[in-house]
């Protein structure tokens, strides 16, 4: 009864709204602030509702830190300095994960591909959707803040049109602003979830996916699909490809969300993956991430390329 | 369901063995590097290629070992169909839950093995480096740890031992993340500036072992 009238609910908001127009000019304009946020909440609620990722259902959608067993609180230690580095950083791409995103950071193709994109990498090795999902709900996407171009300073006020170039300030309400979060955010998580199935690996990226959309209402979201790993086939090959491929349709009904495979060309014809590229068959070399990165850069480049046009805000 | 992936894992861990052992057969190095994860990670980046590989060198490094598991993994086969001049040994950070006594006893247990299947080579034993943003207690265990192997190694010929760190500890008492961007695993700067010494050592051991 109660899952029949929560999904009349979502169908109708969806009808209504159309997920996208949240983020259109059009609602810009007509709702304050605070409603926006009711009903954006409203449809993320229906979403969790329609799709039973409730936390009492799927372990792997609970948020939990890691607790400190070795003794120099190390877990902790990163997740404060993420907290603090996006204070004042403005990214216009955010990595989320595991050593996968962690170890990126440590290569050179880092430097050469991502740095200029404004990225910050906010991966720790050895985390699981629990623990990611907790970093993002304690502070990691808090004090990101909105940003305003130098054009649309021109236009709204004359007091300012000589002086400031990169104001980092928000207007008060009445005068239109321009909100400028990351504008993708790279989600690569799951292989650590040892304890939990592939149904609730999926379950737990699609957890961090709506706690994504829900603070960062005009961010695209790129989750990267989890890679074989062993040097030969093995379960957690299996279950890997499973949680990929049910993330391969069910992303994308949430939202501006896509599932991008790099996994394919690391299996050789006679199933083995060699330590070329991964050289402890689950970590990627620094040729591997090469080849991953040329076409996540790509995809990167276009979305950062369209986004601009959406983002202008109409004036009040 | 968790039985089929303790087997999992269990399984990659003895393929990585089983890759280092026919590894080692048909190769002939003059160095070999063993350890954890710190050992691993130095072959990924551009300073192996520059200031080992021109040594010949190996690297049988496994992330998260401990002083048991490179030990099984030495009895067990890396060992064998090689004679390496110098033993590059550096493990016992991952060690939890062990006294620095017994972490150093590990380390000497290898070292034992290693002269008993490669007599003519010489070990040089590299010590723990701090860990963790703050001080700490396992700050204090790594420093004990490498307080004991040092005067453990100091009557015996065939080893010797390396302190590996530069100074990562600043005055505040913190470690930088440009170092270590865990606060355990070191970046490919941090690696530049423990193997120019590192490099120099094994270059002056393989000098002293040429005939």
């Amino acid at each position: 009864m109660c899952a029949l009238s929560m999904n009349s609910i979502f169908l109708l908001t969806v009808e209504l709204l159309n997920f996208h127009s949240l983020q259109s000019d059009l609602v810009n304009h007509c709702c304050s602030f605070p409603l926006r946020q009711h009903v954006r909440s409203l449809v993320v609620l229906c979403l969790c509702c329609r799709l039973r990722m409730s936390a009492e259902e799927n372990p792997a959608a609970e948020p939990a830190p890691v607790i400190d067993v070795q003794g120099d609180g190390r877990w902790m230690s990163q997740h404060n300095r993420f907290v603090q580095e996006c204070k004042d950083a403005e990214p216009d791409v955010l990595f989320v994960g595991d050593s996968m995103v962690q170890l990126m950071q440590q290569y050179e193709v880092w430097r050469e591909l991502f740095s200029p994109l404004h990225a910050l990498n906010f991966g720790v090795g050895g985390d699981t959707t629990c623990n990611v999902l907790w970093r993002l709900q304690n502070g990691e996407l808090d004090n990101i803040r909105p940003r305003v171009r130098k054009r649309f300073f021109f236009i709204c006020s004359n007091s300012f049109n000589s002086i400031c170039y990169e104001v980092k300030c928000v207007f008060n309400a009445g005068i239109a602003f321009l909100f400028v979060f990351p504008q993708v955010v790279v989600l690569w998580v799951g292989t650590n979830n040892h304890e939990h199935t592939a149904d609730q690996v999926a379950g737990g990226i699609l957890a961090i996916v709506q706690l994504l959309l829900s603070r960062l209402p005009k961010c695209k979201i790129i989750v990267l699909g989890l890679l074989p790993r062993g040097e030969f086939p093995n379960p957690l090959r299996e279950k890997n490809a499973a949680v990929n491929n049910l993330l391969r349709t069910s992303l994308p009904q949430l939202g501006p969300v896509q599932l991008i495979d790099v996994g394919g060309g690391f299996v050789h014809s006679d199933g083995t993956i060699s330590s070329r590229d991964m050289f402890d068959f689950l970590h990627l070399t620094a040729s591997a991430y090469r080849t991953i990165s040329t076409s996540l850069h790509e995809l990167l480049l276009q979305l950062l390329e369209e986004t601009p046009q959406e983002r202008r805000a109409s004036l009040v | 369901y968790e039985n089929r992936v303790v087997i999992a894992f269990l399984y990659v861990l003895i393929l990585q063995h089983n890759r280092f052992v026919s590894d080692s057969k048909g190769k002939e190095p003059d160095v070999l590097f063993v350890g954890d994860s710190l050992v691993q990670l130095l072959h990924e980046f551009e300073v192996w290629r520059k200031l080992f590989s021109p040594l010949h060198a190996l690297n049988f490094g496994v992330g998260g070992d401990a002083t048991q598991h490179v030990l099984w993994r030495l009895v067990n086969g890396e060992l064998d169909h090689i004679s390496p001049k110098v033993v590059v040994l550096w493990v016992g950070t991952n060690n939890h839950g062990h006294t620095p006594e017994q972490i150093c006893g590990g380390i000497m247990a290898i070292i034992n093995v290693i002269h008993q299947k490669l007599p003519h080579a010489h070990t040089l034993v590299l010590g723990l480096l701090p860990r963790g943003k703050s001080p700490n207690p396992l700050r204090e265990r790594n420093a004990s740890v490498n307080a004991l192997v040092q005067a453990e190694v100091a009557s015996l010929s065939h080893v010797s031992f390396l302190d590996m760190d530069p100074g990562f500890i600043l005055s505040d008492g913190s470690i930088a993340h440009q170092d270590m961007y865990d606060y355990l695993h070191l970046t490919p700067q941090a690696y530049q500036k423990v193997c120019q010494p590192l490099h120099e050592r094994i270059k002056s051991l393989l000098d002293k072992h040429a005939p």
